[in-house]
């Protein structure tokens, strides 16, 4: 790019905001391919911002911050970290069959069942898609996704007698230390802590309930981000859930 | 087990709210709020107009915590560039602009401080804006004025010389010969330009929503 196609000399009002719209678009336009002027416009734009600094101090109404916490309890997060990149019907379609395939391995290794190690693949596909279906028999229940985790889906499997559980999900990104997804069972409005569990890099993850009865007399099931260790009840966001049985 | 967010720093409490951790949005409006209530009101210049900027801020960062950068901005960047220009979009959807700014260069002392402020807080604002007010000690007032329209008055250069009633190149000349010495005075300083990624960060997470 030739030195007379810079747009050096309009960096300092751009950084300032104070260009005309058509002058404004033109340099736009200029830095998406000059890293030269890119690099200008970014150190005039650290200067133009360390100017907020000079504003006289003020101080809000004290209950502003009360004002802000009712917003955010009230509010909807539209765009979240928990939202995983759109993905095409087959990428969808794909962590779904795998999340039953993962979550029936480990209720058959629960129920000491080892079958499936000598499984190859079609024949551990074909055995999948039976169980699933199976009438009475092991069961995948699927998970929604809240507002507040669009991209998340899950499966919780349940042993045929309800004794034996295991949850496993999709799309759900690893948490900070601190933290930790907890899955709560619910029946007559109470809910009992069932697991605690973390997600890996590729946002999947999932591990056994333990529940004090059996799991056919839950009649919902509910995943939400709480303190490491986890609560005693719920107190964080809500990023899965449905229901289960008709106890 | 209640976690105390005091302990930790910037990117980490947009870390923990961009997984809706209200309590980690609750201790960054602690630290921020006088910060950004501050530069909206110096744009604004109506107390309620600003405090509602200053909501719209943190509820902005509290629905795109998760497009924030860390290693390309710093939290106080994007803050602040987002309330400036939230402050600015309020500012050109009035009818009519205000006559008087709030900002005012030459007199750095009639910037108050209020007692309110941690004292920690006070000290550390108070040292940064003591050095960009010495920075911009060292501008002829006709820039300096020029600069206080473009950043805190929202003004296009036209706007500007209208304003001041001087043609729009010496306009243009004043802003860029400003903020320029600026960069000078600021670079030994702060050494700026090894921060410079942050500000068309912050411009870029800002142009995605």
């Amino acid at each position: 790019m030739s030195d007379d196609m810079h747009v050096l000399d309009l960096l300092p009002a751009y950084a300032l905001g104070s260009l005309d719209a058509d002058e404004a678009s033109r340099v736009e336009k200029h830095l998406l391919s000059c890293w030269i002027c890119r690099n200008e416009s970014n150190a005039f734009q650290a200067v133009a911002e360390q100017l907020s600094f000079t504003a006289p101090v003020a101080v809000p109404s004290l209950d502003l911050k009360d004002r802000l916490m009712q917003r955010v309890q009230t509010a909807r997060p539209e765009q979240h970290i928990l939202q995983t990149p759109p993905r095409s019907w087959l990428e969808r379609l794909l962590p779904v069959w795998g999340l039953a395939s993962f979550g029936l391995i480990l209720v058959l290794g629960l129920l000491n069942l080892s079958l499936w190690q000598r499984l190859n693949q079609l024949e551990f596909i074909h055995r999948t898609a039976a169980l699933v279906t199976a009438p009475g028999g092991m069961r995948a229940i699927p998970l929604n996704a809240t507002d507040q985790a669009p991209g998340a889906m899950g499966f919780v499997v349940v042993g045929a007698d309800g004794r034996s559980g295991a949850v496993v999900v999709d799309g759900l990104p690893p948490l900070d230390e601190s933290l930790e997804y907890q899955l709560w069972l619910i029946r007559d409005g109470q809910r009992t802590s069932g697991a605690l569990f973390s997600t890996d890099e590729k946002n999947y993850g999932g591990t056994r309930i333990r529940a004090p009865r059996s799991l056919l007399e839950y009649s919902a099931v509910g995943i939400t981000i709480e303190p490491a260790g986890g609560s005693p009840q719920p107190t964080g966001v809500q990023v899965l859930g449905g229901p289960l049985f008709n106890p | 087990m209640k976690s105390d967010y005091t302990r930790y720093d910037d990117e980490r409490l947009i870390g923990l709210i961009a997984q809706l951790q209200a309590d980690a949005l609750a201790q960054l409006y602690d630290r921020y709020n006088r910060l950004v209530f501050s530069l909206a009101l110096a744009i604004v210049n109506d107390r309620a107009t600003a405090e509602e900027v200053t909501l719209d801020v943190f509820m902005r960062v509290w629905q795109k915590a998760g497009s924030y950068r860390a290693d390309q901005a710093k939290v106080t960047t994007w803050l602040t560039h987002i309330a400036r220009h939230h402050a600015i979009d309020v500012l050109r959807r009035r009818a009519a602009r205000l006559d008087q700014y709030a900002v005012n260069w030459d007199d750095a002392s009639s910037n108050g401080q209020s007692s309110q402020l941690d004292p920690q807080e006070l000290a550390e604002l108070s040292s940064r804006r003591t050095r960009v007010h010495a920075a911009l000690a060292q501008l002829p007032p006709d820039q300096r004025q020029a600069l206080v329209l473009a950043y805190f008055g929202g003004y296009t250069q036209s706007q500007i010389a209208g304003i001041l009633k001087q043609p729009l190149g010496t306009i243009k000349t004043r802003l860029r010969l400003g903020l320029q010495k600026l960069r000078d005075f600021l670079r030994d300083e702060w050494e700026i330009d090894d921060k410079s990624v942050e500000a068309q960060s912050a411009y870029n997470i800002s142009k995605e929503e």
